[in-house]
């Protein structure tokens, strides 16, 4: 890891005062030029940035932590119903939260994600915004398009972990499991800017695919933070759950995970499905054809 | 053994729960009388509470990792970007010059891969070096000390290579064609034994393949398989496994006036000593290599490599003590490997199951190492007196592979103990009794009736016979492996005129245990109970100890330990004779006692015997004598017993025929090792082999990129191990086998614990779907292929 | 917790951009095994890196420097986290426990007695790490099954196989723990 300077921001005004811009933007470099010089990246829980900085695939020049704003872990309800998930939560705290509960699937990939240590020092923001564990896109000695490259190595390579779906351009997988649990809720986005000013998009909407943009997973902006993941009232009668499966139980990442939300009417049928698959494409990919078909069946 | 110094004395004999008899045979003088039976002595076959266990439950052991010198500096490695490279140039210079930086060393001497016989080609650097090619991605090049760990780094990056970049190759099969890039442009030396059986020196050599050996070929094979009435044929191969010592590969080198010190996570002491001073030009007196804690090595960590030697050519041009470790990917990279194995296997039997013929062509690749053989499993566990073996070694551009955990006979195993369950099936036998026919071994065979009973055999389904999407099959696998002796292995007990008693030996505890088994020995042989026995180990100053490698250490080292401790009893009772007024054979040691063996109550204390001793201390010295039965083959410093170690492990699994996902269930690993002298550290070691087999059979493999060359998996992340979720029930059953070979009879059990569990299995695999999966790992993707659910197979 | 008086290095970019310190070492204040203790360390200094460098607690391990073996595990705030993924400046005032609190004077801690006594230590590389999250989840859940023993530990990597003794021995400390 190479030596940077370190800031403790009280707010995310701060956090722009400070220069902010992406890892995603600071992590690309094209004809041996960086997009942006001396970057200053945001912290939360750390673990992704520490991962990228040992392999000194990161290089920041200034770090902003975040874990110093209060109340950014707050996990709390709205009026409406809505659920209101601060960035900071960590993981394990979304697996154990009685408020969380009740999106049982949120909640499980919560459970299974990563390992203990790691769910309790991982946050929910940084989960999301996490980069792919893509072993080309973590490997110093592969400069591919994802970091200004011109290769996916994954074509032509060992791609036996990578997506099947939307891999056109760049074949990753959307590393957070969250996600694909909060997308199958429709769950939305909260960011917040350098005045404070927060805007909310659809989550689904916020990842991008390489199609759009090969250098980001996201559509997070310089000097922007993710200040909370808003959850929308669940139905009356709602159910669902999220799988993971990986090649070992213990500590792995999933070779596919997929998340079921089921709506049902008074009486038992299914009035709507959301499946959303993980590990399978660059995003949290919508089955929607699943989706569709759980739809005209009875929820069990 | 000339007649007139031995003595024939009468021992235990026999697997103790079939029946203990007992065997005559000539004993050299000066041995520690027979030993009877584990259940009628007070330590041995005890299970003593592991001796560093509070230090490693409080974190108070240390590891060389651990140590820290006054002015030690940081040494760290340059490795090769390149997969195949000539180093045009290289300059030191701006690395020499960043703050913090005391020395910078070119790594010119190659150490753990391949050498060419003919000096290499390339032309010599401007100031006359000739530097030896990069001939795999990490690749140690050059390395550098400083104050602190980033300043190293830092001027890592200021080492200014320049590569003449060449055209590699990392696949094993594209390696074998003749036109194919060549990693070697001469024919190597040969000794690599990282397949168990060293690599045959005088060996043809034909672009990157060097072979054939023909280890064990005997009678005709091909009059045997036309003699036999039924025959089987299979393609297996296995994937590369890496090491994974947890406590990476890490030494800090002190060069000094008088001499050398290194402590090493080493598996061998007194090697690694003798290997430096020759390397470095010192007598072996200056040289002292030192371990305390070792956090695992596996067969990785025997010899002293490129890290050790640049650590100590950093110290010597720095003045100062230098440490270097191995970061997690150069552990993985670069710290050898299990060869990747391709093996076709033909077995030819008779209706009765006799084999005729068994004929193992194989080929794999070491990396840039040789010995990627598959041991001798194929030709020495069943009986059979045609037997022919053609096996290559294929270069790549890859790190060098070294011995690991049952080298050679852990591949060897996965395909022979299937052709075997795959044999018995065609003969319409059950697989336990068509190993009743074709194993001689009594001890084998009382495993088998163990096992069998454990895993509840009796209820095992025909193959494929399970119906639904969870799928359960019962397996059973051999394992065999050589009862390894250093014969040059020596030791030393002190006793103190205080009473305190001291064994010392440079012989090293790498997790086995031996701590405990030694003072558990020493305690029997005095009378004292094990705590009361003091360990100084791993340290060269001390008589030159055993390697902890090849399964050998307890076999080696607790002879020579019981005989000096007996040695000292006999001093003792010489000394406290006057005192009780009887001669010396009248008395004996027991509960701290010395007494009259006639009349027990009367006696001294230890303490009390020991205070008579005219001088401060007396000390005894003894080394491995021969085994009373002889050897079965003398090689160097090492022998091989009469006798095979070996065991028989019986797997459940399910399997899900959606997922591909194979789930163990359970285990039941009977094991032999002799004379056990702990049972729960050796249940430790078992469930270990069994794990790292298991782990082997369905999780690991090294991934080389073979457009690029890079191992894309070096880490603990994508290179994957069977953790916590995966253990099964493991019920280990260790057999006591008195053999009466020598003062204590033991031998190791890490390796033969190790190799049946994989094959194990893939037989359990075979019973619960009826596929029979012939390659490993055994992923998901495998088994959906086999299962011809999925496209393609992993 | 940050020493207030450490001096900011002089790196402010931006107008009303909050100090920013380092990249050479500052003074840094932790509360490990119970005692405040100060270390001069840059801010990208990992915790396991500070506690095994300038306050030679040595007993934490560094197995992968990824957070993928739990060889590092230490708690914060009674929490395991891997001490290798967090940052020595970014503890605060969170309390940290080392493998070296967790005995009180000569008496040991139960899980650290039952891994003695059900030999759940071969190398003991990983020793460490395991031992502190057995000893967290006997804490926080008096009464584990098998199944919680194997989640506690899930992200741990014991490359001798000890897992069926640390099993057992978890198990067993938990009873002795309540007694």
């Amino acid at each position: 890891m190479r030596p940077f300077e370190w800031i403790e921001a009280a707010s995310s005004a701060e956090v722009t005062a400070a220069g902010a811009t992406t890892v995603a933007d600071a992590m690309v470099m094209t004809n041996g030029h960086r997009k942006v010089s001396d970057p200053t990246v945001v912290k939360a829980g750390g673990i992704d940035l520490l991962d990228l900085m040992k392999e000194e695939l990161l290089q920041p020049r200034r770090i902003v932590n975040l874990r110093g704003i209060a109340g950014l872990d707050k996990i709390a309800g709205q009026e409406g119903g809505r659920l209101r998930l601060g960035a900071l939560a960590t993981v394990a705290q979304l697996a154990v939260d009685p408020l969380v509960r009740p999106y049982a699937a949120l909640a499980d990939a919560a459970r299974n994600a990563a390992s203990p240590q790691i769910r309790n020092v991982a946050t929910l923001g940084g989960n999301l915004l996490q980069r792919p564990r893509c072993w080309y896109f973590r490997s110093v000695h592969h400069h591919c398009v994802r970091k200004g490259g011109e290769t996916c190595f994954a074509f032509g390579g060992e791609n036996q972990y990578h997506a099947i779906f939307d891999h056109r351009g760049c074949a990753i997988v959307h590393p957070s499991t969250l996600a694909t649990a909060l997308v199958a809720f429709d769950a939305r986005i909260e960011l917040t800017d350098a005045a404070e000013a927060k805007r909310e998009t659809a989550l689904e909407e916020f990842f991008v695919l390489p199609t759009r943009d090969p250098h980001r997973e996201n559509d997070l902006r310089a000097g922007e933070i993710v200040s909370a993941v808003l959850l929308p009232k669940l139905a009356a009668g709602a159910r669902s759950a999220h799988l993971k499966q990986a090649e070992k139980e213990s500590f792995d990442w999933p070779i596919a995970d997929v998340a079921v939300v089921l709506e049902a009417d008074a009486q038992g049928l299914c009035r709507r499905a959301s499946v959303v698959l993980g590990a399978a494409a660059p995003v949290p990919h919508r089955a929607r054809s699943a989706g569709g078909g759980a739809a005209r069946q009875a929820a069990q | 053994m000339s007649d007139a110094t031995t003595q024939q004395e009468k021992f235990p004999f026999g697997i103790a729960s079939v029946s203990i008899g007992e065997i005559e045979r000539r004993v050299p003088p000066g041995e520690a009388p027979p030993l009877p039976p584990n259940n009628r002595l007070a330590f041995i076959g005890k299970s003593v509470p592991r001796f560093d266990a509070r230090a490693k439950v409080t974190g108070a052991s240390r590891f060389t990792v651990d140590v820290k010198l006054p002015g030690m500096l940081h040494g760290r490695l340059l490795r090769s970007p390149h997969p195949n490279a000539r180093i045009v140039s290289i300059d030191t210079s701006a690395a020499e010059r960043h703050p913090g930086v005391r020395a910078v060393h070119v790594v010119t001497d190659i150490v753990g891969r391949a050498v060419e016989q003919v000096p290499e080609t390339d032309p010599p650097q401007p100031n006359g070096v000739r530097l030896p090619r990069a001939l795999y991605a990490g690749a140690p090049i050059a390395a550098v000390a400083a104050v602190t760990p980033d300043a190293a780094a830092a001027a890592l990056a200021l080492i200014k290579v320049e590569y003449e970049v060449l055209p590699f190759v990392v696949d094993l099969e594209e390696a074998r064609d003749p036109n194919a890039p060549v990693v070697f442009r001469s024919a190597v030396a040969g000794s690599g034994f990282a397949g168990g059986v060293a690599a045959g020196a005088e060996v043809a050599q034909q672009g990157n393949v060097r072979g054939p050996s023909r280890i064990g070929t005997r009678g005709d094979v091909t009059k045997g398989f036309a003699e036999a009435e039924v025959t089987v044929e299979g393609e297996y191969r296995t994937q590369v496994q890496t090491h994974c010592c947890m406590e990476t590969h890490a030494a800090v080198a002190d060069w000094h006036a008088d001499g050398l010190t290194v402590y090493l996570s080493t598996q061998f002491t007194a090697g690694v000593r003798n290997e430096l001073a020759a390397a470095f030009g010192l007598p072996r007196n200056r040289v002292r290599v030192l371990v305390d804690a070792m956090g695992g090595g596996f067969g990785s960590k025997s010899g002293a490599g490129t890290y050790v030697r640049a650590a100590i050519a950093l110290s010597r041009a720095a003045g100062a003590p230098v440490r270097v470790v191995h970061d997690r990917h150069e552990e993985q990279v670069d710290s050898g490997n299990r060869p990747a194995t391709f093996q076709r296997l033909k077995i030819g039997a008779h209706r009765d199951g006799r084999l005729s013929a068994i004929s193992l062509y194989t080929y794999g690749t070491a990396g840039t190492a040789t010995g990627a053989g598959v041991g001798n499993f194929a030709q020495a566990t069943y009986e059979c007196s045609n037997f022919d073996s053609e096996q290559y070694d294929v270069f790549i551009n890859a790190g060098p592979a070294c011995a690991m955990r049952g080298p050679g006979n852990t591949p060897g195993a996965f395909a022979l103990e299937q052709a075997v369950d795959e044999l018995a099936e065609k003969l319409n036998l059950d697989p336990l009794a068509l190993r009743d026919r074709i194993d001689a071994s009594p001890v084998r065979r009382e495993e088998r009736r163990i096992g069998a009973e454990r895993i509840g055999w009796s209820r095992r389904h025909t193959p494929g016979a399970d119906t639904g999407t969870i799928r359960r099959g019962i397996g059973v696998a051999q394992s065999l492996w050589g009862a390894n002796v250093q014969t040059n292995a020596s030791c030393e007990v002190r006793l103190m005129r205080d009473g305190s008693v001291e064994l010392r030996s440079s012989v090293q505890d790498i997790g086995t245990g031996i701590r405990t088994v030694l003072a558990q020995v020493v305690a029997e042989e005095l009378g004292l109970t094990p705590q009361a026995i003091t360990l100084r180990i791993g340290d060269t100053d001390f008589p030159a100890g055993p390697p902890s490698y090849g399964s050998r250490t307890t076999a080696s080292i607790t002879p020579p330990a019981r005989n000096a401790a007996y040695k000292i009893k006999q001093k003792l009772l010489e000394v406290a004779a006057p005192k009780l007024g009887v001669a010396a054979g009248a008395l004996d040691l027991r509960d701290g006692r010395v007494f009259v063996r006639a009349e027990p109550a009367r006696g001294l204390s230890f303490r009390e015997a020991a205070a008579l001793l005219r001088t401060d201390a007396i000390s005894a010295f003894a080394s491995r004598s021969d085994d009373y039965g002889g050897f079965r083959r003398a090689m160097g410093d090492a022998a091989l017993a009469q006798n095979d170690l070996g065991g028989v492990q019986f797997a459940q699994v399910a399997v899900d025929t959606e997922t591909g996902i194979i789930r163990v269930e359970r285990v039941v690993a009977v094991q032999d090792c002799g004379r056990p002298i702990n049972p729960e550290q050796i249940e430790s070691q078992v469930q270990g082999g069994v794990l790292m087999g298991l782990s082997y059979a369905l999780y690991e493999d090294r991934i080389l990129d073979r457009p690029t060359g890079h191992v894309l998996n070096a880490d603990l992340e994508h290179y994957k191990i069977a953790g916590p979720r995966e253990t099964p029930e493991i019920d280990v059953v260790v057999l006591e086998n008195y053999q009466g070979e020598s003062a204590t009879d033991a031998y190791g059990i890490a390796e033969p614990a190790n190799i049946a569990t994989a094959p194990a299995i893939a037989n359990a695999v075979y019973n619960a779907i009826g596929v029979r999966l012939r390659q490993l790992p055994m992923t998901p993707a495998a088994v959906l292929a086999a299962l011809g659910r999925a496209p393609y197979g992993g | 917790m940050l020493a207030t008086s450490l001096a900011a290095s002089a790196a402010v970019a931006e107008e009303n951009a909050p100090l920013s310190i380092g990249p050479g070492a500052v003074a840094i204040s932790l509360r490990v095994n119970g005692v405040v203790r100060t270390a001069e360390v840059p801010p990208h200094t990992t915790l396991a890196e500070a506690l095994r460098g300038s306050l030679n607690l040595t007993g934490t391990k560094i197995g992968c420097d990824r957070g993928a073996c739990s060889a590092c595990t230490v708690w914060l705030d009674d929490i395991p986290v891997a001490s290798c993924m967090v940052l020595a400046i970014d503890i605060g005032d969170r309390a940290v426990t080392t493998i070296e609190g967790l005995s009180r004077g000569d008496t040991l801690h139960p899980v650290q007695t039952a891994f003695i006594a059900h030999d759940a230590v071969q190398c003991g590389f990983c020793t460490p790490g395991m031992v502190m999250s057995c000893a967290a989840l006997i804490a926080r859940n008096p009464n584990p099954s098998l199944d919680d023993v194997k989640t506690a530990i899930s992200g741990h990597l014991c490359r001798c196989g000890t897992y069926p003794h640390v099993f057992a021995a978890t198990l067993a400390a938990a009873k002795a723990a309540k007694s």
